[in-house]
């Protein structure tokens, strides 16, 4: 076959001067491959994303870093706040004159410090103190509020009654993230105790409207 | 010092070099794009098949055996078979003369060997207007025999065929070419 190559000269001349004029190949052409290569290639697509990816780690821990832990606090205020506006609702159109919110809806914002676990002996005489303290220092308004409804109230039930505060309950701290059944049973007797009572001074406040306007 | 340019050049590609991706395409670059324009008529259409080579070589350099072939004609290879599928694909029609009858095979070794085999000008101008008028698989095979010196293992390899296969490939074109010749010249 290699004699057969030499030998034909015409051929090879001729196959030489077809190829010689053949069109050449264009300049830019290797550059628009590469372009193409490098528009395809998986490292391209690596290297666009990789910073979007890099933003998106550095803003989640910056969330993570920046937004404070959970500590129940906000749901049981919610919870608190929802109750006192249905309780708005329902009541009659009578404007009510501003009665003081009792000491366990305010819930007090402490400085973040490491939670002791409160023993139930402790938060037994927390509760007598909260009492005293509530029952030594009534202001003028409440004095006449609580005058009326202990004309009404049983005695003896009023003295089984505690009252529940934040300090008894003290949700904020970790360990007392739940309540005990307890505790569910007394706050929801406490919500209907003291919606009753609201119900009584309503009454009461439209009573007084009427009978002035009699005497008028 | 080619052979280990090229090594050199293969581990570039296998890692995704870029600059290993230009350097081949300086090296081969001309020779793989004259041989698609070989086979593909126009020049936008050899410029398509030519990048096409070029993204499947580096797309499939991991599957480029250095104990089969040399880079070169595993190049040739893949430029074969994408323009030849490129021409099946994109149904360009290719005018050609076709031997129905035979009469090619009826003429001499002497005859062929005197028409190829003594130089004169009017001859060469003479097959070159034959050439064009070669299917474009056997104007390939016979441009890798007569121009780029293949050997028939190579070409075979290219054409995915068999070297006895190619030998009688070749030698019914030269006849070809020589029945062209004489139709042109009556």
């Amino acid at each position: 076959m290699n004699t057969l190559c030499q030998q034909d000269t015409n051929l090879r001349d001729a196959i030489r001067f077809e190829e010689m004029e053949r069109p050449q190949m264009p300049a830019d052409l290797n550059a628009r491959l590469m372009k193409r290569v490098e528009a395809h290639s998986p490292s391209a697509r690596v290297r666009k994303l990789w910073p979007w990816l890099a933003a998106a780690c550095v803003a989640a821990f910056i969330a993570v870093y920046v937004t404070p832990p959970k500590d129940g606090t906000g749901d049981v205020m919610e919870t608190l706040a929802v109750t006192a506006k249905a309780e708005q609702s329902q009541a009659p159109t009578p404007v009510a004159p501003k009665v003081e919110e009792p000491r366990h809806a305010v819930v007090p914002v402490e400085a973040p410090e490491k939670a002791k676990p409160q023993k139930p002996r402790q938060r037994a005489a927390a509760t007598e103190n909260l009492m005293a303290q509530q029952s030594a220092a009534p202001s003028a308004q409440t004095a006449v509020v609580e005058t009326d409804l202990v004309a009404t109230a049983d005695p003896k039930a009023e003295a089984e009654m505690t009252v529940l505060s934040e300090r008894d309950i003290p949700i904020t701290r970790p360990e007392n993230y739940q309540y005990t059944r307890e505790e569910l049973a007394q706050l929801k007797k406490q919500a209907a105790e003291a919606y009753l009572k609201w119900v009584e001074l309503e009454m009461e406040i439209s009573r007084n409207n009427l009978e002035q306007t009699a005497q008028k | 010092m080619n052979q280990v340019t090229d090594i050199n050049l293969i581990q570039g590609l296998l890692k995704q070099d870029s600059k290993a991706q230009r350097a081949m395409l300086e090296r081969y670059g001309q020779f793989v794009f004259a041989q698609v324009a070989r086979l593909v008529p126009g020049i936008e259409n050899a410029e398509e098949v030519y990048q096409d080579v070029f993204v499947k070589v580096f797309r499939s350099i991991d599957t480029y055996d250095v104990q089969k072939s040399s880079l070169l004609t595993w190049l040739s290879r893949i430029a074969y078979h994408e323009s030849v599928s490129y021409l099946r694909r994109s149904s360009i029609p290719v005018i050609y003369f076709e031997d129905r009858e035979g009469e090619a095979e009826k003429l001499s070794e002497s005859e062929v060997d005197a028409t190829f085999g003594q130089p004169n000008p009017e001859t060469v101008q003479l097959i070159r207007a034959a050439l064009t008028h070669l299917p474009p698989d056997e104007r390939a095979i016979i441009t890798m025999f007569y121009y780029e010196e293949m050997s028939l293992n190579d070409i075979a390899y290219i054409t995915e065929s068999i070297p006895t296969t190619v030998a009688s490939k070749l030698s019914r074109t030269r006849k070809k070419l020589c029945k062209i010749i004489k139709m042109l010249q009556s």
